[in-house]
Order: structure tokens, then C-alpha cells, then sequence
């Protein structure tokens, strides 16, 4: 009891860190429109940029959950190239073979789920049957799965959907765009799994202390297992959303995902050693990269300087955590010193 | 009893995958076990091994170095590009342009990973990104093909230290880079074996903090270890250079995975503190015949990257499994005592 006590306290301390997210949120926010009011607030900004980010979205909300187990998932893009890749394979020779776009889709969207689920699977078992640390097993899975992609396709692009498939990820719906839909349904559903079950409460318990979860009677292996088959069926819906947008696939396409994903997990206040992580957080990181990432965009600045840019924040906002972090330590040693020095003046 | 003792390393596994795994390759084409071609896999795979052993001393000390390809890259292309603006044609001159940016390189990845204590995966994402961020962007894109490369970087290229006759009159021989390979296996031998910083580096890798209480200067150590794989990786981007004669900004870039795959496969374990440098080369063999060989028995190169992944999972998976079975048979042991 005292051990959950203390745990939710932890809890609430770090997601104070909420508050300087929506400050530097809206900062960044104000500042593209300052910069250029025409351009950032038009409508088709906003939608452009409510279509681009679910995408990356959906494999940061894999990696956050990845991380709350004190875990990491590397193979995250790979997983998504692999299950575009059979998606988009079974659409192009469906499509080519003169089926039903309704039949051809709903196949693909099927074989998408069950080859996610397998190389959840495989994540899954390497980490909590084995014993494998995360970093290596999903680095391993990562070449794996990536290579399978590369085997089935032999290096080239695969396009040619029916057109029917396309509205997944370009279609909007009163304006808003679908990919953007899915992500705040896709968003809702892990709030949900994180806060509302007992999955969810586990996940951050074998996050916070694995020995303390295993002897609480938590089965970890179990919890383990269902983390990463979600987490790659979350990477196969963006790998659903990342076919029909740019209407093909091809292996290696949106390898700097992974670093994005990190960087807005970690900024969205998960920790990389475990327990922490909430949805709020990571959204308003989501959006602060999108927008930085549009602003960017505008000002014609280049992909590489993007680049280097994410290195650049990733690095900034660990120090500046590890310093806030540093700080607050220091002023509770403090403030228990004078308590201790007045405590004992009492005394004499 | 000494063979038992070798059964029980992981390496011993690795090894024996090699060599059943060259004789097949052998039987299915005899050219592979020539001379030739072995003092060619030797000259293409130095390089490799180099960045191996750098990253085979961050994984000793407990961390893990994704950034040592785009620090041999940066290297690179910074070192060929002031040969080429200043007219300086010299070998070492390019080496030390090389060395100096991958020590400071990797100078900062010890900052953030020794004074701010960050977990060092992330923090050699993060660095790698941004020097090939910052590279890119404020260096260049642009490719150096071999008419505007330096002579004296494609001479040390096809430098040989020993000269064999074919039967045909013309010769092969052993290029230098296996020199530099030795040597730095020597160097780093000895640093591991016989000096403080050394045992340190093991001993911060077991645990970081029972070294710090026994008296290391963990922050020195880590500065250490990762200037260290700094500088091999700025040795490597040169000799890299001179062995394909074309330095491309977007090289090398994305193949640390194999790399670490080598390493991990050579024995050295992903948390620390222990592990062996003929382990890791014993990795790098099987890496390189596996990456360079899979055309010779038929298989084209799209398989490489399935390969490697799979022989990596497949290796730790054996790894990590006789841990765990060795674990719990002696709890068992105890129960039994008991």
C-alpha cells in the first residue's frame, strides 16, 4: 500500500512537468504565428499539419508504452515498413488481379493486424521469456523485420492501390483529416488502456520496479507480451496510414521516425528507465514537433538542418531534465537540512 | 576440462559457426578459400573491426554507441574536403583532421552520458542525428568521386605491407590497414589489461557505483571510453576513404547495427563488464563473411540485412537463454542445499 502510495505521488510530481510542456507548447505556438501570421494560421496549414503528424504519432504512442515498461522498442519503423510492405503487396496484385477494392482492403487491413501481432510477438517473447534486454532484442527484430521487407520487395517501391484506399490517409471528413481522426481515436483508446485497466497499471508497476511487480503477484512475462504486441499493432496502423498517404511503400521509408518518436516521447515526459509516461504530455509534444517541424518547412529551411535540430532538442530537453531534476533534489536536501538545524536548535 | 572451459563461452559458439560456415561457402565455390581472397576480406573488413573494438569498450563500460558510423563519416568528409581546400596531400595529415573531430565528438557524447548521467543509447541517437544534421547542412552534400580525391589518400589505399605473385606474374598482397588493426588490437589490449583505466572500464561496467566507491574516477573513465571510440571511429572514416576511393556524406551512415550486431555476437555483454576483444573479432568475421559472402553461395544482396538481424537475434536469444537456464539451475542447487 505504502509502495502504491508513494507511487502515485511520484506520479503526480512528474506530470508537473505538463505545465512547462503547454508553456513551451504555446511559446512555439505564438511564435510561428508572429513569424508569419498569413502563412501558419491559414486553414490549410493547420490541416496539412493535422494530416502529417499521425503517422509518427501513432509510432510514438508504441514507443511511449515501449518505455513506460522500462523497455524500449527500436524495431517500431521497421515493423511498420514490414507490415506496409505485405499491406501493400497484397493490395498491388489484388488491384492487378481485378478484385473489389472493399475485399482487397479489408484483406490488407487483416494481414496488417496478424503480421503485427506476430512480430509483437516475437518482441514480446525475445524480452520476457528469454530475457533478452529490450535494447538488444528489438535491435535485433529491427534488421529482421527490415530485411524481410527488403526480401519481399526486392529494394523497389510498391504503389498501384486501388484508389478507394487512398481516402485512409488523404480523405477528410467536415475538413478534418481521417489520419488525424484515427490518431485521437487511436490516443483515446491507449488513455484508456493506461489509466482504466488493470494492463495499464501493471505496465507502469513492472516500469517502476519489475522485482516489486513480480512479488506484488503481477505475471511481468505476461504484462511484457501484451506491451509489445500492442505497441507493433500500433505501428501497423501507422504503417496503414503511411501507405495510403504517400501511395506506395517501399523498406526504409521513414527511418527518422525512430529518433522522432524518441524525442517526443521523452519530451512528452516519459522516462527511458521506466514508470512514467501520460498521454496529455506526449500530445502536447506531438504537436509542439509538428508545428516547429511546419514552421521549419515554411522557412525553406532543410531536411538536414531538421536533423539536426531534433538531435539538438532531444539532447537539450534530457539536460535541461536531469538539471530541473538536479535542482529540485538540491532544494529538498536543503530545505530537510534547515528543518534538521532548526529541529535540533529546538532540542538545545 | 579445458575443453569444457571453452564450451562455455559463447565466443566458442561463434567460432564454430565461422568456420562451418566457411566450409560451406568453400564447397559451394572454391574461390573463397584462397589467399586472395582472404587478404581481400582482411583489407575490406579492418576498417569494420576498428569501429568494433570502439564500440566493443562502450558496451565493456555499461553503455552503447550508435554514433561511432556518423562520427567515422564526419570524420571523413571533413578531413577529405580541408585536403582538398588547402592542397595539403598528406595522409597523416587527413588522420589527424580525422582523430581530432572524433575525439571531440566523441568528447561530447561523454558529456551528456558522465555529467548528465542520460541513458547512452539515446544520447548517441540524439549525437548522431545531429552531427550528420550539422554536417550536412553546414559542410556539404555534395559526393567526392575518385578524380577529385587526394593521391596520397589513394595511394595508402593500395598500400601493401607484403607482395604475393599470382601464377600470371602480376601480385596481391596484404594491405596496411591489417597493420592498423593490430596495432590498435594491441593498444587496446594492453589498455584493457594493464592499466587502471582499464580494469576501470570493466569495473564500471559491472557496477558503476561499486566502482565509484572503490575508488575509479568513473567521469574519467567514461570521458575515456568514448573519446576512445572517437578516435578509432576517426581512424576508420579515413581508412574507409581510402579503401572505396569515393567518400558520400550519406555512407556508412545506418550501418551501426551490424557493427554492434558483431560486438553483441562476439560475447560482449549489452549491460557491461564483460566480454573480450577476440570475442569481437571473432563477431566481425562472422559478420563480414556473412554480409560479403551471401553472393558467393548464390543468395543476392538483398538478404544481407535479413541475415544479419537474424543471426543477431538467434545469437543473443542462445545467450541469454543458457543465463537463464544456468540461473535457474542453481536455484535450484540451493533448494536443494537447503
Amino acid at each position: 500500500m505504502n509502495q502504491l502510495l508513494s507511487k502515485l505521488v511520484k506520479l503526480q510530481f512528474k506530470e508537473s512537468k505538463n505545465k512547462y510542456l503547454l508553456i513551451i507548447m504555446v511559446l512555439v505556438i505564438l511564435t510561428m504565428t508572429v513569424l508569419m501570421p498569413s502563412q501558419f494560421l491559414s486553414g490549410s496549414n493547420i490541416q496539412s499539419m493535422a494530416g502529417q503528424f499521425p503517422e509518427f504519432g501513432f509510432l510514438a504512442l508504441a514507443m511511449m508504452l515501449a518505455m513506460i515498461t522500462g523497455g524500449i522498442d527500436l524495431s517500431v519503423v521497421a515493423t511498420a515498413n514490414f507490415t506496409g510492405v505485405v499491406a501493400a503487396l497484397i493490395l498491388n496484385k489484388a488491384t492487378t488481379a481485378g478484385v473489389a477494392p472493399t475485399v482487397s482492403i479489408t484483406g490488407a487491413i487483416i494481414a496488417v493486424i496478424a503480421v503485427s501481432i506476430v512480430c509483437g510477438l516475437a518482441n514480446g517473447s525475445l524480452i520476457a521469456f528469454i530475457g533478452v534486454p529490450p535494447i538488444l532484442a528489438t535491435l535485433g527484430t529491427q534488421g529482421l523485420f527490415l530485411g524481410l521487407a527488403t526480401v519481399l520487395t526486392e529494394g523497389y517501391s510498391i504503389g498501384g492501390f486501388p484508389l478507394e484506399f487512398m481516402t485512409v490517409g488523404n480523405g477528410t471528413i467536415i475538413g478534418i483529416p481521417i489520419p488525424f481522426i484515427l490518431f485521437v481515436v487511436g490516443a483515446f483508446v491507449v488513455a484508456l488502456l493506461l489509466n482504466r485497466t488493470q494492463q495499464g497499471f501493471n505496465m507502469y508497476m513492472i516500469g517502476s520496479n519489475p522485482t516489486v511487480s513480480r512479488y506484488s503477484g503481477v505475471n511481468n512475462s505476461k504484462v511484457i507480451m501484451k506491451t509489445y504486441v500492442v505497441t507493433a499493432l500500433l505501428a501497423g496502423v501507422a504503417s496503414i496510414i503511411m501507405i495510403s498517404r504517400a501511395n506506395s511503400m517501399r523498406p526504409g521509408y521513414g527511418s527518422a521516425y525512430l529518433l522522432q518518436a524518441i524525442l517526443v516521447v521523452v519530451l512528452g515526459g516519459a522516462d527511458p528507465d521506466g514508470g512514467f509516461g501520460n498521454i496529455p504530455g506526449l500530445l502536447m509534444a506531438i504537436v509542439t514537433l509538428q508545428v516547429t517541424q511546419s514552421g521549419l518547412n515554411i522557412m525553406a529551411f532543410s531536411p538536414f538542418f531538421r536533423k539536426f535540430m531534433w538531435g539538438f532538442a532531444l539532447l537539450l530537453v534530457m539536460a535541461i531534465n536531469f538539471i530541473a531534476q538536479w535542482y529540485s533534489d538540491y532544494k529538498r536536501v536543503k530545505k530537510m537540512r534547515a528543518q534538521s538545524a532548526s529541529a535540533a536548535e529546538v532540542v538545545s | 576440462m579445458k575443453i569444457k572451459q571453452l564450451m562455455r563461452h559463447s565466443e566458442t559458439y561463434v567460432l564454430l559457426i565461422v568456420i562451418l560456415f566457411s566450409a560451406f561457402v568453400t564447397s559451394v565455390n572454391p574461390a573463397f578459400l584462397t589467399l586472395e581472397n582472404l587478404f581481400d576480406l582482411l583489407r575490406s573488413s579492418s576498417g569494420t573491426a576498428i569501429l568494433a573494438v570502439g564500440i566493443f569498450m562502450v558496451l565493456l563500460s555499461g553503455g552503447v554507441d550508435v554514433s561511432s558510423t556518423t562520427i567515422a563519416i564526419v570524420g571523413q568528409y571533413i578531413s577529405v574536403n580541408v585536403l582538398i581546400s588547402t592542397g595539403i596531400d598528406n595522409i597523416f595529415f587527413a588522420f589527424a583532421i580525422s582523430i581530432a573531430l572524433g575525439l571531440s565528438l566523441g568528447a561530447i557524447n561523454a558529456v551528456f552520458v558522465s555529467l548528465f548521467k542520460l541513458p547512452t543509447l539515446i544520447v548517441t541517437l540524439g549525437t548522431s542525428s545531429l552531427y550528420h544534421g550539422a554536417m550536412l547542412e553546414f559542410v556539404g552534400t555534395r559526393a567526392v568521386n575518385v578524380g577529385g580525391l587526394p593521391q596520397s589518400i589513394k595511394d595508402f589505399g593500395s598500400l601493401n605491407v607484403l607482395e604475393v605473385a599470382r601464377p600470371d606474374g602480376s601480385t596481391f598482397g596484404l594491405s596496411v590497414f591489417f597493420v592498423i588493426l593490430v596495432a590498435v588490437l594491441l593498444l587496446s589490449w594492453f589498455i584493457l589489461k594493464y592499466t587502471m583505466i582499464g580494469r576501470g572500464i570493466y569495473a564500471i561496467g559491472g557496477n558503476l557505483e561499486a566502482a565509484k566507491r572503490a575508488g575509479f574516477n568513473t567521469r574519467r573513465i567514461q570521458f575515456f571510453v568514448y573519446m576512445y571510440s572517437g578516435l578509432l571511429a576517426g581512424i576508420m572514416g579515413v581508412m574507409h576513404l581510402s579503401l572505396i576511393r569515393y567518400s558520400n556524406p550519406n555512407y556508412l551512415v545506418g550501418t551501426e547495427l551490424g557493427v554492434i550486431a558483431a560486438v553483441v555476437l562476439g560475447g560482449a555483454r549489452i549491460s557491461g563488464g564483460s566480454g573480450t576483444l577476440t570475442g569481437t573479432m571473432i563477431g566481425v568475421a562472422l559478420i563480414t563473411i556473412l554480409e560479403k559472402n551471401l553472393i558467393m553461395i548464390g543468395l543476392s544482396s538483398y538478404w544481407q540485412q535479413f541475415f544479419v538481424g537474424l543471426v543477431l537475434v538467434m545469437g543473443v536469444s542462445i545467450t541469454y537463454l543458457q543465463a537463464k537456464l544456468q540461473k535457474s539451475g542453481r536455484q535450484i542447487i540451493v533448494k536443494e542445499e537447503e
